[in-house]
């Protein structure tokens, strides 16, 4: 009797169980993308969410899951999934992950998945940044994704054609209204003791970071321009004592710096009408350094398609399907006009908007002497070894040789260990 | 932002009911196994207690002992960015981890050492500062206060925050120049400090953050401490004329003892083990200036795809609180029984 009365109540209990999870699973295929753009206001994650509604409507059983993480986080929670054999279904990331994520064998290369033809269609420096081991591993979304110089015309009406020029405005406006020893407009900011902020200045002096995959951080040109961003703070002192990219941010929409360096990725924000009330937004390229005659090359990559290595033909179909979709000139004009984003296609990068509007014709005139970010796994070496030396030279408690010197040592250690 | 919908309510408790429904029925079909072999094939006396304890054994299994032995074989592997899927196994790797951890730098320059010290430092000042500031307040509001209620919510504001939320409010407030840290200073007559570019600063400015997180948590624990404590004893003590002072040596404190210990030793293996505060405001710079172990951990694995040595790296660290653990636990019990005898 006892028996029969538990096993009744477990079988009942399992019907019961069972029942809802039946009943909520339909037969559906769910694709998710991973994506980089953050959650702001009017920001491009919120054209993705509609891009993927539009894509579903035509495409019954389908549903897309858009997921968005910080760039960092995106990098490692990928590494983990894929290290797990299962996670997105495609990724829409920057270019520098596809040099850790090709050793790792976690991504697949697109030349079979899309043909020659559709690859054709896009500009060659977009696609030559996700080249490597002869094969093409990344659809490029937007190229660009550089630095440049916003200035606010309000402040200065003119950009700086040299960096002697522009120490000069600088020194003029930067000013001390209220007496208490501390500016409280500026003439320069930006992410000062960011790596990837430095790397024009190092482009300007005539040094990079990688010949090939080879480090090349103990050189002339590093030491010139580890001493020029050394002197902007304590000998000509046009910038912040501390400024990270929040603050450089907030600076220049309060109206307090007169130059700001920072990406393609952030005009759209400084055109909003909050800031416009501060700010009337000018660009051009970073001034040309003075003592080189070189313009400041800031590394060009790009927002780019990758596809996971596990991912199942089924997927793999629907992920190309969305890729076209996106690559569509329709989809890439509404990027380049409502986000300021260049486009990756040659069709939609001849669009008269970029020759017409000011501001995306100075962020295209930047681009031109920008330098392609290597993608190589080294890279990443050769950034963590910048950084603690970027950052002891900004704090002035070691010398720009001293700091050269030191990255090259770093940068070779943890490439050796990297490889070990 | 992207606005919250019905539709996503409803997707999101059909995910969650989805995953708990197959739990519930793993766990089902689990215990029906259960109940076939150990009461009715094996027909054992202790079948039932097994069968309960089984759902939880299997949890403890999946959740924490096929980690960490993964993680002890990864500590024998070569796994690395080049080796990521197909990485070997063996004596050899292992052992040249393990020797890694002490005979280079763990990043580029800070040693095992240095940071073993640091974390020691960090984890000794915050905790003692946690217990005191904790114990003082904890003190405070045990005597009859009007308003107690209100004292009591806003002491525990901090801990109430999300640590990611409070962590980032604080770096901001370290800011040279906007920050209210300076501004404070420069009102006190000080000159303003380069928080965040200094090193030395920075470990300051860390730990001043972590010891504002950590002392409600402690207040709230040894203010449940006191309450239990009964009136009689110190009525008593008053009659024979104990001082303040006395009372709270020769009462409070050992009273306290049993709930003060178990605390502290979470305290040390959380603020030991603590990442996000370090990490959000700093990323261990400048110039690896403020890294502790853990955060050294995290880089070495997630920055430079250290994997085998990251493993073997996380094995030493965890040797070192077991080892702490194993201590404090003797020293505190022989101490118990010193009493008891």
């Amino acid at each position: 009797m006892k028996r029969a009365f538990v096993l009744t109540l477990t079988s009942l209990l399992l019907v019961a169980l069972l029942l809802p999870v039946g009943a909520f699973a339909q037969k559906k295929v769910t694709f998710t993308l991973w994506t980089k753009e953050g959650e702001v206001a009017g920001g491009a994650l919120e054209d993705i969410v509609a891009l993927s509604k539009e894509f579903i409507k035509t495409r019954p059983g389908l549903t897309m899951e858009i997921v968005s993480y910080g760039v960092e986080d995106l990098r490692q929670n990928f590494q983990a999934a894929a290290f797990a054999g299962q996670g997105p279904d495609l990724l829409w990331t920057v270019s520098d992950h596809a040099g850790p994520f090709v050793a790792m064998e976690i991504i697949k290369p697109v030349d079979d998945i899309f043909g020659a033809e559709f690859l054709e269609g896009f500009v060659r420096p977009g696609l030559e940044v996700v080249e490597l081991e002869g094969k093409t591993w990344g659809v490029p979304i937007s190229v660009g994704n550089h630095l440049m110089l916003l200035y606010n015309k309000k402040l200065l009406p003119e950009a700086p054609q040299n960096t002697d020029e522009m120490i000069k405005v600088g020194q003029e406006l930067t000013v001390d209204v209220d007496n208490d020893g501390m500016p409280d407009q500026y003439g320069l900011v930006y992410n000062l003791n960011e790596p990837f902020f430095f790397a024009p200045w190092l482009g300007g002096f005539g040094g990079w970071p990688l010949d090939g995959v080879t480090p090349t951080l103990d050189t002339p040109g590093m030491v010139g321009a580890l001493q020029f961003v050394h002197d902007l703070k304590f000998v000509h002192k046009i910038v912040p004592v501390e400024c990270d990219y929040d603050a450089a941010d907030s600076l220049f929409k309060e109206g307090k710096a007169a130059m700001l360096v920072n990406g393609d990725w952030s005009i759209a924000e400084y055109q909003t009408p909050e800031v416009k009330a501060n700010v009337e937004l000018g660009i051009a390229r970073i001034p040309m350094i003075s003592e080189t005659g070189l313009w400041p090359a800031p590394m060009t990559s790009g927002i780019y398609f990758m596809i996971p290595d596990y991912l199942d033909d089924e997927k793999v179909a629907i992920a190309k399907e969305f890729v076209e979709f996106i690559s569509s000139d329709e989809v890439q004009v509404l990027f380049l006009e409502k986000h300021m984003r260049l486009p990756a296609t040659a069709t939609a990068l001849a669009h008269p908007s970029i020759s017409t509007d000011p501001l995306l014709k100075g962020s295209a005139d930047q681009m031109v002497v920008g330098k392609p970010m290597p993608t190589v796994p080294e890279m990443r070496a050769a950034w963590d070894a910048i950084r603690p030396n970027q950052e002891a030279v900004m704090a002035g408690k070691m010398t720009a040789e001293a700091a050269a010197k030191a990255m090259q040592e770093a940068a070779e250690k943890l490439i050796r260990e990297m490889n070990k | 932002m992207i606005p919250l919908t019905w539709d996503m309510v409803v997707q999101g408790l059909v995910e969650a009911g989805r995953i708990l429904g197959l739990l519930a029925v793993g766990v089902v079909v689990l215990e029906l196994f259960a109940y076939f072999v150990f009461h009715r094939w094996l027909k054992l006396k202790h079948s039932l207690p097994l069968m309960l304890m089984l759902p939880a054994l299997v949890a403890v299994a999946a959740l924490i002992i096929y980690p960490f032995g993964f993680n002890l074989k990864l500590a024998f592997s070569n796994m690395s960015m080049y080796r990521f899927k197909n990485f070997s196994v063996g004596l050899s790797y292992g052992i040249e981890n393990f020797l890694d951890v002490f005979r280079a730098p763990v990043l580029q320059n800070v040693t095992f050492l240095k940071l073993l010290l640091r974390t020691v430092v960090w984890t000794a000042v915050n905790v003692v500062f946690h217990v005191l500031g904790g114990l003082f307040l904890a003190i405070l509001l045990n005597r009859p206060l009007k308003g107690k209620a209100i004292y009591r919510t806003l002491l525990t504001i901090p801990w109430a925050i999300p640590q990611v939320i409070a962590a980032l409010a604080w770096k901001n407030e370290f800011h040279y120049q906007y920050g209210f840290v300076n501004a404070m200073l420069k009102q006190l007559g000080f000159a303003p400090v380069q928080w965040l570019s200094d090193p030395r600063w920075a470990f300051v400015a860390v730990i001043i953050v972590n010891i504002w997180l950590g002392i409600p948590f402690m207040m709230v624990i040894l203010l449940g401490g006191l309450q239990s404590i009964s009136p009689e004893y110190y009525d008593a003590a008053q009659i024979d004329g104990a001082s303040g002072w006395q009372q709270f040596r020769s009462i409070t404190m050992p009273l306290l003892k049993p709930v003060l210990i178990p605390a502290t030793v979470l305290g040390v293996v959380w603020t030991f083990n603590n990442f996000n505060v370090i990490y959000l405001i700093t990323r261990g710079g400048p110039m690896e200036g403020t890294d502790i172990l853990v955060t050294s951990l995290y880089k070495a694995v997630f920055e430079f795809y250290r994997y085998g040595f990251g493993a073997a790296y996380s094995t030493v660290i965890l040797i070192i609180l077991l080892l702490f653990t194993w201590v404090h636990l003797r020293i505190t019990r022989g101490m118990g029984e010193a009493e008891g005898a």
